[in-house]
């Protein structure tokens, strides 16, 4: 799968995209590359954000879980949260005050209940390890990993509305409806609004 | 502007220096045009020095206007001769292959109005009466401050610049001018700035001011005839310069030592160590050693007492010495009409407040603090990334950090060079 194709798949052309943790703008580069849009990015890591600027990139070094709120309604065309949003203090703040923006969001993460973590656990009794989770337990920044079943349940009590889902897995896309994707995807991607 | 890191730097000859560059002189305002000022009192005829750098491309859009900061010129960068000891104050960043790339960009830097380094100030020639202006100058503010340089690109054949850059007072200027043209510049870089002087900022200014009114040769403004203020305006650098520095630097480097202490090593002071204690150079670095010796014949209050309170502490003498050294260079009116014009600033004056002041922005914003710097903190460049944020301004903003307060923008750093290259690039889309 080519690097951040569901991405560049939803985003329209020219369209004003904000990448949350967008580190040193690899996601702005690309879709700025596929997409011509028009990009904005927030990211505290002082020497990532460097390397953004340093490509041309608008970057605000800032602090995701704070800094949404200045950006009045109508701000941005798309919001992308991808593979932040378990490392983020209060993920369903900051997932509304990102969906109270306006226009869509772009929300990915890596699914919990993938069935390599299930049975990893199971069988090791260890804390999951993978490519998607290379951190040691005690040095882990994500605080906050969940499931695909729990990110739809969130959805449907906050009334957030799904448009669409993409999922990978082994590092290939899943396209077909009949994968269980609670059990056989260990990315997933969510377009809501 | 003598900064606590010493650097090194490009020599005239140097493929990397833009070389030798005459200062140039634009002149207008001739009565009955004078140029009409906020206040409302009107300045004429007015001269502005300035420099460029680089050549200006044929569809005129490779311009880049720096504003200087309160002590600067119009010499920003190579040499005005070939005896010059340093290059202009920003020659790290302008230049071959430097961020303000002369080969790209037309670069041009102009002494403001109320300054003292060629353009019309209170030192300058009152037309009017064949002697110095003195407080018959004009109160100035940045607004005026930029028409002047607005006057100065329209004179160069400029309609649109690529981008309007400052640091400090500079910064100010930026963001003046966005603002008050918002269709000239395509972006701005706004570097250790403020939207408007805080409560602290104005209070270094105003003892800076009372160091210099109260100094008994000031004589209301009027003093080109005889002694200067001279000890006024050097305590009033020393106070602008230790706001520059910051804590942590000033501490590496002097530390709590008594002068004539060269430095700890191994926790014992080192002055007395063979090839160190008989050579003033070694002891005190090359232009303090100079200083120091006609210090001690000439200037030292030599009274009966414990101590020597004035030149006891080794940061101290070194903040006498920047004193001294800054009084050859500048005038002492010069010094409180530029700095009421930066705490008179406030770029939301006339607006409900920041963000309907920048409402009409149209350039490209990057917003620079320093991570040490105490005087222009963060939360001063951020209440403008904030504004900006509001009007859906496309905006880069960073904290940078550097352990050298806020002088940091002088000091040359590779990743500082490559954000500021990146940004410029980005202009060019």
């Amino acid at each position: 799968m080519r690097k951040f194709e569901v991405l560049n798949e939803w985003v329209d052309i020219n369209s004003r995209v904000l990448v949350l943790g967008c580190g040193n703008g690899d996601i702005l580069k690309e879709l700025k590359k596929q997409k011509d849009i028009r990009a904005s990015g927030l990211d505290l890591d002082e020497n990532k954000v460097y390397e953004a600027i340093s490509e041309g990139l608008p970057v605000i070094q800032g602090d995701i879980n704070r800094d949404l709120q200045d950006w009045p309604k109508k701000s941005f065309d798309f919001i992308i949260a991808h593979d932040i949003v378990q490392i983020m203090t209060r993920p369903d703040e900051t997932i509304k005050q990102m969906v109270e923006l306006g226009g869509k969001v772009i929300i990915s993460f890596p699914n919990f209940a993938y069935f390599m973590i299930r049975f990893g656990m199971l069988f090791s009794g260890r804390m999951p390890k993978s490519k998607t989770l290379p951190y040691e337990w005690y040095n882990t920044p994500n605080i906050h990993l969940f499931t695909i079943k729990d990110f739809k349940e969130f959805c449907r009590d906050e009334k957030i509305t799904i448009h669409k889902e993409a999922y990978t897995g082994a590092g290939k896309r899943k396209t077909s409806k009949k994968i269980i994707p609670n059990f056989f995807a260990e990315f997933a991607y969510f377009l809501i609004s | 502007m003598e900064i606590i890191k010493e650097s090194k730097f490009d020599s005239f000859n140097s493929r990397k220096s833009v070389g030798i560059v005459e200062t140039k002189y634009f002149y207008f305002g001739e009565p009955p045009d004078e140029m009409l000022l906020e206040s409302g009192s009107k300045l004429g005829p007015v001269t502005i020095a300035y420099e460029t750098y680089g050549t200006l491309n044929n569809c005129r859009s490779n311009a880049i206007l720096i504003f200087h900061a309160l002590s600067g010129d119009a010499h920003a960068a190579g040499f005005n001769s070939e005896s010059d000891k340093k290059p202009g104050w920003w020659d790290g960043m302008v230049g071959p292959g430097k961020p303000f790339d002369t080969l790209k960009y037309y670069v041009i830097c102009a002494n403001i109005i109320g300054g003292c380094k060629g353009s019309t100030g209170p030192a300058s020639i009152n037309s009017a009466t064949g002697k110095p202006y003195g407080l018959d100058f004009p109160l100035i503010s940045i607004k005026d401050i930029i028409t002047a340089q607005k006057k100065l690109i329209e004179y160069l054949g400029i309609n649109t610049l690529l981008c309007v850059v400052g640091g400090s007072m500079g910064g100010m200027q930026a963001l003046q001018w966005i603002v008050s043209y918002p269709e000239i510049s395509k972006g701005a870089m706004l570097i250790a700035t403020a939207p408007s002087h805080s409560a602290q900022e104005i209070a270094f200014n105003s003892i800076s001011r009372y160091a210099i009114t109260t100094d008994p040769n000031w004589n209301c403004g009027d003093y080109y005839n005889g002694s200067r203020p001279e000890i006024g305006l050097s305590i009033a650098r020393m106070i602008g310069h230790v706001t520059y520095i910051s804590e942590g630097a000033i501490h590496k480097k002097f530390g709590r030592s008594i002068k004539d202490d060269p430095g700890i090593k191994d926790g014992r002071s080192i002055k007395d160590d063979p090839g160190i204690k008989d050579d003033p150079e070694k002891k005190f670095g090359r232009d303090i050693a100079a200083f120091r010796s006609k210090d001690d014949e000439n200037r030292n209050i030599k009274c009966p007492g414990p101590a020597d309170f004035t030149n006891e502490f080794e940061v101290g003498s070194y903040l006498k010495y920047q004193g001294e050294a800054f009084i050859k260079r500048f005038d002492a009116n010069s010094y409180l009409y530029i700095t009421k014009a930066i705490d008179d600033f406030d770029v939301s004056s006339g607006y409900s407040n920041l963000a309907d002041a920048l409402s009409k922005v149209k350039a490209k914003c990057f917003v620079i603090s320093f991570s040490t710097d105490w005087l222009y903190p963060a939360e001063q460049s951020l209440k403008i990334v904030k504004a900006l944020k509001i009007n859906g301004i496309e905006t880069t903003y960073t904290n940078f950090d550097s352990p050298f307060g806020h002088d940091a923008f002088l000091i040359e750093d590779e990743r500082l060079k490559k954000i500021f290259t990146g940004f410029l690039k980005s202009l060019e889309e």
